[in-house]
């Protein structure tokens, strides 16, 4: 992964910075509204996933990497992501006892 | 023909393989690492998601004075991400005292972190928070607490001590720039898996 373009100014950084801690605040605004449990679910893990792809693209600098890395990681990362999700389907049989109930 | 080089079939080839995505070797192995690491860290919180959800009288106890400190805390975080993004920056311009004080700094702000952290988990045991019982509700909500909060810490603490290392090894030219960056990579993911703890575990627990 190594670095393709030349070093750019600390600017970018520190908006990135900034929109982090915006994102928290705005997920503490949301919090304390106390909307429905899946609507609050949503609205936390969208601005959750925001806030790590700003980190993973600029802090962690795989924005400026070459493009085959950043396929590589994106890849790498939903079938990591994937094969976790996979235990959802017993948990909802475990809870509901669906779909293999009858 | 170089010293690196071999002969194979009468054609003079390199003896090791180029890295794959010409990244180099520790770095890829970082990677990798980090990659792995989002599985632990997605399976705590997909259990702890299903037991959320799962559980009717799951506790909401966290006041606003936690979720002021969960802020600060926050702050200090992506504070030290932004010092360590100054710290590779710094290393790979071959400035090393500033890669190094920019380390240190990123250093402080951890420790601060941490201990921190550790005073909220004294807070949540002071009101009676064990791995198996609260007095709020469900006792599953402690042992997925201190679990998914637990594993956070734990890798602060570990990022902490493999920040002084290297960055007091790269001071006497034991290790390189592209240790400092790959100490970086594992520092900024610790921040980016905060990003996910906050919300999921802070939030969608204040109390009403």
């Amino acid at each position: 992964m190594t670095t393709t373009e030349a070093p750019s100014g600390f600017g970018k950084y520190l908006g990135i910075y900034v929109s982090m801690l915006l994102i928290t605040v705005i997920e503490v605004v949301i919090a304390y509204q106390h909307p429905s449990g899946a609507r609050l679910l949503v609205s936390m893990l969208l601005l959750a996933a925001i806030g790590a792809v700003l980190g993973v693209l600029y802090f962690m600098g795989l924005g400026s990497e070459n493009h085959s890395s950043i396929v590589a990681f994106c890849v790498f990362t939903l079938f990591v992501l994937a094969t976790i999700n996979y235990g959802w389907t017993d948990s909802f049989r475990i809870l509901f006892g669906a779909p293999f109930s009858k | 023909m170089s010293h690196s080089d071999v002969v194979l079939g009468g054609h003079h080839v390199p003896a090791m393989e180029p890295s794959p995505f010409a990244v180099p070797a520790k770095k890829l192995a970082m990677w990798l690492f980090i990659i792995s690491d989002i599985m632990t860290f997605a399976a705590c919180l997909v259990a702890y998601g299903f037991l959320r959800n799962s559980t009717p009288n799951w506790p909401r106890p966290f006041q606003s004075s936690t979720i002021v400190s969960v802020m600060v805390m926050t702050f200090i975080l992506v504070t030290s991400s932004l010092i360590m993004v100054l710290a590779v920056r710094a290393a790979k311009a071959g400035d090393k005292a500033g890669a190094v004080k920019y380390s240190m700094f990123t250093l402080v702000a951890g420790v601060i972190f941490a201990i921190l952290h550790i005073r909220e988990w004294m807070g949540m045991i002071a009101q009676g928070v064990t791995f198996y019982k609260n007095p709020w509700g469900t006792g599953l909500f402690g042992g997925a607490y201190f679990s998914v909060t637990g594993m956070e810490l734990l890798h602060v603490i570990a990022g902490l001590i493999a920040l002084l290392i290297v960055s007091l090894g790269y001071k006497s030219g034991r290790y390189s720039a592209g240790d400092i960056e790959n100490c970086g990579l594992f520092w900024q993911f610790i921040n980016i898996v905060w990003m996910f703890v906050v919300p999921l575990v802070y939030l969608m627990n204040v109390a009403s």
